[in-house]
């Protein structure tokens, strides 16, 4: 992709429109130029042939002619004219010219015309002048009417002229190179915010999230919205970024335990030789071990395919909440009279909840298997479906020691310590809940657990019905609180 | 010896002690949590600490620190899962004696143990000739003179014990603490008869005896035999 230049396109834009102005003015000013020193050079010639008209004398002659006298006139030798009386004879002409064209002396008005003599450019003025001879004292004299025709060349106007547009063109021209330079030095500074901002954007790397945004650019009003913008999505990704980051640690933290306590079990074996007997019941453990790192690898599987869901956009489903809780239900049975433990189960009819119904199976089985883990013998443990005007409430509660206070807002972390079964080595992961909670989220509900230590906890679930958008908000700000002990 | 293995996986912690007990031959105490971590600890009557970082109600750093600011100098050997130098140099800054990554391998596990509890006692080499004694830790055999004698586990426990802490009067109550775990019902009667097997097992050949009886004191091993090497 070819790239460009703001300031360029900005500088050329500036330049082309100042140099349309400047060819106009240029235009302008030689039409002006050309006027004005046409005028000047016609009043010239005004001047002279009005001189040639002093010129012409009485001839002194019985047939009272006049004549042309051209002792004391001075006129320049490139300049031809001729002098003609009212009948037309020739009083008198320059050396250097045949006369004026026929045809232009025929009009009875003073005019001027353009013709070429001797290859040079002429502009001829025709004069009609009426020229008194002789006055004497006695207020006499005869008028004498007289046609002078004097031409100078012009070739000195029109080098007036091309000297006037020389001068506006380089005017104009030297104008045009200082508004390129001194448009590019302004540009320069005026967009070194920006090139503050790319600069600090430049160094945002992986290892390296923060985006401090210059006080130039901040202060820029065209910049600040591009910087808060940056500094926000820098922010949002840094805090994606290191939950991953955490996620990936936990995770190989727990893989590594899961690892040391098979390979142990299996060096241990090896420590020394055994009966068949012991190595059986080794090779045991070890399957145990085994199915363990398994189970983790499997969730954390789960989760993170729950997490990547939950940036998604569609939501699955609908499906049916009370059905999937009940299908649970009857799956745990068993394990629940194998530990004396009484699952009770009610629902108010079906509850759909924009989940697809493999997420309702996972959310609720993860929410029944840790209630009956922390579940002691003889005791009940209750999950109930209720559907709202526009939510669904899945509630699941044990009568077990409950979770420690202080562990409570962590319980749905990720290998969260506060979830006992891990020490309790009841087979758990510390996924279980987060699992939950990505799943709930996704749907756009809430989860809470609530506990009174020593007399059990209660999970509650609360979740939009399908298809009404409306009370996810209100679902949220309701389970906002938590009851404490 | 006895050992103190702070893991809060009972899996891992259940294989390390077997490893420890059948290997070496040290008396093993687990416990599940930070909390119980340190209370034992407190006791003084362990020779080593493998500490696990991450535990439930108290990390394994923190049972560390408390542990050295208490001058507890027993020797630590920290077992972590999370590998990277910034840990690592907290870890020893915090006063670890040496640190294991998870997941690791048993013999080394067992060597490292068996360093630290040697430094642990002012020595450095695995092998301890005391007189005309030679006691190898790593083979667990005893020689007097050059002739191999045959001891049951616990005499060999005892021995061991002792050759750690040459001339130092050692009482009943302190081989009680250091050789036997809480599985064990012990009463002072059983040390007396090991002793004595001990002696009997030790004078075969010879006609000075190295371990001497201080009466309501304990035991002592003699470093310098007349007459001896």
């Amino acid at each position: 992709m070819k790239r460009h230049s703001l300031s360029r396109r900005l500088i050329s834009s500036v330049l082309l429109i100042e140099l349309i102005f400047a060819v106009a003015v240029i235009a302008l000013a030689a039409a002006y130029e050309r006027h004005a020193q046409l005028r000047s050079f016609d009043i010239m010639l005004e001047g002279r042939a009005d001189s040639l008209l002093g010129a012409v004398q009485d001839a002194e002659d019985p047939a009272d002619n006049v004549m042309l006298d051209r002792t004391g006139l001075q006129l320049p030798a490139e300049d031809v004219y001729e002098v003609r009386d009212s009948g037309g004879r020739l009083l008198g002409g320059s050396a250097n010219w045949q006369g004026p064209d026929p045809g232009e002396t025929d009009s009875t008005g003073d005019h001027i015309y353009w013709t070429r003599i001797n290859g040079r450019h002429y502009r001829v003025l025709t004069l009609h002048g009426l020229r008194v001879v002789d006055p004497d004292d006695k207020g006499g004299g005869k008028p004498r009417h007289v046609l002078v025709v004097y031409g100078a060349p012009t070739a000195q106007v029109w080098h007036q002229i091309r000297n006037a547009i020389v001068f506006f063109s380089l005017s104009n021209f030297v104008l045009l190179l200082v508004t390129g330079v001194l448009m590019a030095w302004l540009l320069h500074r005026g967009l070194a915010p920006m090139r503050e901002l790319a600069t600090e954007a430049e160094r945002i790397s992986i290892h390296r999230w923060s985006f401090q945004p210059p006080d130039s650019a901040v202060e820029t009003r065209e910049l600040a919205p591009l910087a808060s913008a940056l500094s926000a999505a820098m922010q949002r990704l840094e805090t994606s970024f290191s939950q991953q980051r955490r996620f990936v640690s936990d995770a190989a933290h727990e893989l590594k335990t899961a690892v040391a306590v098979v390979k142990s079990s299996l060096q241990l074996l090896a420590m020394r030789q055994r009966t068949t007997e012991e190595y059986a019941a080794g090779i045991e453990v070890s399957l145990v071990d085994c199915e363990r790192m398994e189970e983790i690898v499997a969730r954390m599987l789960t989760l993170a395919r729950a997490e990547h869901l939950t940036t998604g956009q569609q939501s699955a489903g609908p499906s049916d909440l009370a059905a999937a809780a009940a299908s649970i239900a009857q799956q745990f049975d068993s394990m629940a009279e194998l530990r004396w433990v009484t699952l009770k189960f009610t629902a108010d009819g079906p509850a759909l909840v924009p989940l697809s119904g493999e997420e309702c199976a996972l959310l609720c089985s993860n929410l029944l298997l840790n209630a009956l883990q922390h579940s002691p013998p003889r005791t009940e443990v209750k999950m109930s479906v209720q559907t709202e005007l526009n939510s669904v409430e899945l509630r699941i509660e044990d009568h077990g020691d409950g979770v420690d206070p202080a562990l409570l807002p962590h319980v749905f972390e990720r290998f969260s310590r506060g979830d006992p079964s891990r020490s309790r080595n009841t087979g758990g992961t510390g996924l279980g809940l987060a699992i939950c909670k990505a799943i709930v989220d996704k749907a756009g509900g809430a989860i809470v657990l609530e506990s009174v230590p020593g007399h059990g906890a209660a999970a509650i679930v609360r979740l939009p019905v399908a298809n009404s958008a409306a009370g996810t908000e209100s679902i949220e700000s309701s389970l906002q609180t938590t009851p404490s002990a | 010896m006895r050992v103190l293995v702070v893991e809060d996986e009972v899996r891992l912690a259940d294989n390390l002690a077997a490893a420890l007990r059948e290997g070496p031959g040290f008396a093993v105490d687990c416990a599940e949590d930070g909390e119980v971590g340190e209370q034992l600890a407190r006791q003084g009557c362990y020779d080593l600490i493998i500490l696990d970082l991450m535990l439930p109600k108290v990390d394994g750093l923190t049972v560390l620190r408390h542990m050295r600011s208490r001058d507890n100098s027993t020797p630590v050997l920290i077992l972590t899962a999370k590998d990277g130098t910034a840990s690592t140099i907290e870890l020893l800054n915090a006063g670890a004696d040496d640190y294991l990554s998870k997941p690791f391998d048993l013999g080394e596990l067992i060597a490292r143990a068996k360093a630290l509890i040697r430094r642990g006692k002012g020595a450095s080499h695995p092998v301890f000739a005391i007189a005309d004694i030679e006691v190898n830790t790593l083979e667990q055999t005893v020689r007097r003179a050059g002739r191999v004698i045959d001891l049951s586990p616990t005499e060999y426990r005892i021995l061991e014990y002792m050759v750690h802490r040459p001339r130092v009067i050692v009482s009943k109550r302190e081989l009680l603490e250091h050789l036997y775990d809480y599985n064990w019902e012990h009463h002072s009667n059983v040390i007396e008869a090991h002793i004595s097997n001990l002696r009997k097992k030790l004078m075969a050949d010879s006609d000075q005896q190295p371990v001497e009886t201080l009466r309501g004191r304990g035991y002592r091993l003699v470093a310098d035999l007349e007459g001896a090497g």
